[in-house]
């Protein structure tokens, strides 16, 4: 079933006369990841803006096309810290308070607040004050009270840009396992290597439109590693000169090179 | 410390009602007894977040007072302007805004207004980190906090300047992110804690009400 | 004569409050080399800037920026020698055009207006910043607001870089930008210390990795070696980055981890190698 649907989405921001979006046709199914890749400034971020709901109604502008939206929606920002209450005294309270704005009950805010910690392991920060979080840490506490809400589509901006390694690694498995529930999930992120991993399906923009659509194979792409969005190995297999198609991760490396 | 076990209400009613009665009240010895019990409020939340500010704040007006005023006007008006500034501090000092939020829901108001006064008032701790995070930048970058006017002023304009940018900057993203956390107008809040309201202080609400009303109309009597 | 190291702390440790953040931490950077500073969120990196910057004194042992004790500079008088970006650095810009911010540091270092027009030039020059260089810092992307900031650093010409998360919402194209900056100004005898969990963004730039872990070192070599090694990298919480997990399971001669070196290697090996 699709949780979003994009058909020929063209945005504006305010007082601004080329768009940021050019006729973009999306769809996002219930169970699926789908990520956008692409250079800086390509409309990803403004993408995803529109499927929450925010653009044009908050930020402002112009959309024509048509939209459609199955599931509430819920956006991490590449600014955790513009998304932090501000008045949370501890880490728990900062991810029940999006639950407590939606008039839930306080037994089922606390069960989604104690799941949401546990997934993203924050448990061990329950008590913290938020202020005194690291980037990293403050990046999972978002995710996690945005999950907390339990929105049907999931949408990430850069969710992974202020964590290390371990932290990484836990949000990619999440990401998979919120598909695997059900929830339809559209990401923007320029960890390519993780996405072959991570995505069902990948859409390339370029100026505010689609370039290309595929599975994660498209990084390996010749256009996609010219333009800079092939994954590292895929880059490295192009440089050295040797034959297509290029192989997308380490595993495929080795297994080409048997 | 004062402040922390009390109902925000209450806070928000001896913050309002010291300067009230510093102006109700005849001078020079109503504004005395204000000021005076709102600088020991203030000093209450201790030297450097309490007394030290509200001290620091108020000496400027006394300083302009004296310049336009002769010294009977000066007293008078500045001891109000004293009784406001320390009740502000100590409010600032004593209130969580979090609580404040929890208070207000839970007596039936929008939860984006209370969001909306409780950020005001939480501003001035958030501007200050925002402030200190500036200054080491600076500094770091060769800019000295000592030397004459000439270098005092570009120090200044060197920390203002990108303080109101980026906090303005951020107002636009600021109400985004907060919709995305469903702070939205019309809501109704579940409240998580809110905080104890006991008889005696709403009781002391009253008084304090009644106290003000009582000296404004003697004084019109 | 022997040379004096860029940057030097002897039995450094420091606690803010009564949190512990470093304990005795020794290690020395000469002039011209490239050191990553890694270990997992907490481990104290951030803390390392602060004094190296004299943002803070260490409570033991002491910091020494070239002969300069940081007990005894403040931190604009450090500014001669140490370039600081922190993070969230693109929240220091404040004057009206890049340029102006830009030219903030070498004229509150007090250099001269011909060699402060020299000075940021060159900085705006090396992160391609030409174009936006009239442009008003905040009409301008959060990226390139972190450029503009990192021009700022690069600006001050000074002994030792030190960066906080230097990438953070930068793409590929403009982290490369900021490699190539920073290995020109290695080049010319500026040692590098970068804080960064970006380990692609590591092994194209820098040359030696210490890991911290608590407060303390708990790794010092070069990370061509460190970054292939993964059953190095797993205590201390890193994962190898793809160039140099792909040099290890093909076992390139050289284990190479920066991208240009990997290709090249590959080409040479599978030129050797008999046909399918």
């Amino acid at each position: 079933m699709k949780s979003l649907t994009l058909e020929g989405a063209t945005f504006w921001y305010p007082a601004t006369e080329s768009p940021a979006l050019r006729e973009v046709s999306l769809e996002v199914a219930q169970g699926e990841v789908v990520a956008l890749v692409g250079a800086l400034g390509a409309g990803a971020s403004t993408l995803l803006l529109v499927a929450a709901d925010l653009a044009p109604r908050v930020t402002g502008g112009r959309l024509a096309g048509a939209v459609a939206r199955r599931d509430r929606s819920g956006i991490v920002l590449p600014t955790p810290w513009t998304q932090a209450s501000g008045m949370a005294f501890t880490v728990w309270d900062e991810v029940a308070f999006g639950p407590a704005n939606l008039a839930w009950p306080t037994h089922e805010i606390a069960r989604q607040v104690d799941r949401a910690l546990e997934r993203l392991e924050l448990i061990p920060l329950a008590s913290r004050d938020p202020t005194t979080l690291s980037g990293g840490e403050l990046q999972r506490v978002i995710i996690a009270a945005i999950l907390a809400m339990d929105p049907g589509l999931v949408l990430f901006d850069e969710p992974a840009a202020e964590l290390d390694a371990g932290g990484a690694r836990t949000l990619w498995r999440l990401i998979r396992l919120l598909a695997k529930e059900g929830k339809a999930v559209l990401l923007a992120t320029s960890a390519l290597d993780a996405l072959p991993d991570v995505a069902d399906r990948v859409v390339w923009l370029e100026d505010g439109a689609v370039r290309a659509v595929g599975t994660p194979d498209l990084l390996a792409d010749v256009a996609a590693c010219d333009a800079g969005l092939g994954t590292s190995v895929a880059t490295v297999w192009r440089a050295s000169g040797l034959p297509g198609p290029y192989p997308l991760t380490v595993a495929h490396a080795v297994q080409r090179w048997r | 410390m004062t402040g922390r076990r009390l109902h925000p209400f209450t806070l928000l009613a001896i913050a309002a009602a010291l300067p009230a009665l510093a102006w109700i009240l005849p001078a020079p010895a109503g504004g005395a007894a204000t000021a005076g019990i709102g600088l020991a409020l203030a000093a209450s939340r201790g030297l450097r977040r309490g007394l030290w500010p509200a001290v620091l704040t108020a000496a400027p007006f006394w300083l302009f007072l004296l310049l336009l005023h002769d010294v009977p006007t000066t007293i008078a008006i500045g001891l109000r302007i004293t009784t406001m500034v320390a009740s502000f501090v100590w409010l600032v000092a004593a209130l969580e805004p979090a609580r404040l939020v929890e208070a207000m829901v839970a007596a039936g108001w929008s939860a984006s207004v209370a969001y909306l006064l409780a950020a005001t008032l939480s501003a001035v701790p958030v501007l200050k980190a925002r402030a200190k995070r500036i200054v080491e930048a600076q500094r770091c970058r060769g800019l000295s906090p000592r030397g004459g006017i000439a270098a005092r002023l570009r120090a200044l304009r060197a920390l203002a300047l990108p303080l109101v940018l980026s906090a303005l900057h951020e107002v636009d993203e600021r109400a985004l992110a907060l919709e995305t956390r469903g702070l939205v107008p019309g809501i109704h809040r579940t409240p998580l804690a809110p905080p104890p309201d006991p008889a005696v202080e709403r009781a002391l609400r009253w008084v304090l009400l009644l106290a003000c009303l009582f000296a404004l109309i003697r004084r019109f009597m | 004569m022997a040379v004096i190291p860029a940057l030097r702390l002897d039995g450094v440790s420091f606690s803010y409050g009564t949190l512990p953040a470093l304990a005795d931490l020794s290690f020395s950077i000469a002039p011209g080399e490239r050191v990553a500073l890694l270990g997992k969120n907490g481990a104290g990196k951030s803390t390392v800037v602060r004094l190296v910057a004299g943002l803070e004194r260490p409570d033991e042992g002491t910091v020494w920026v070239g002969d300069w004790d940081t007990h005894d500079a403040a931190p604009e008088q450090l500014a001669r020698r140490v370039g600081s970006v922190f993070q969230h650095a693109d929240q220091q810009l404040f004057a009206s055009t890049v340029r102006d911010d830009v030219s903030f540091g070498p004229r509150a270092l007090g250099v001269g207006a011909r060699e402060v027009e020299r000075r940021t030039d060159d900085a705006i020059e090396d992160l391609d910043l030409a174009p936006h260089a009239a442009h008003h810092p905040y009409d301008l992307p959060p990226a390139f607001r972190k450029l503009a900031a990192l021009a700022g650093a690069l600006a001050l010409e000074p002994a030792l870089l030190v960066l906080d998360e230097p990438t953070i919402g930068l793409d590929g194209a403009l982290r490369g930008r900021v490699t190539r900056a920073l290995l020109e100004r290695s080049a010319a005898g500026v040692a590098l210390l970068v804080i960064t969990h970006d380990l692609t963004f590591a092994a194209e730039t820098l040359e030696r990795g210490l890991v911290l872990d608590r407060g303390t070192l708990a790794c010092d070599e070069p990370l061509a070696g460190l970054l292939g090694d993964a059953t190095r990298l797993e205590p201390l919480g890193l994962v190898a980055p793809p160039v140099a997990a792909l040099s290890a399971a093909l076992d390139l001669p050289g284990r190479p981890v920066r991208a240009a070196d990997a290709a090249r290697e590959l080409a040479r090996v599978a030129r050797g190698r008999p046909g399918p």
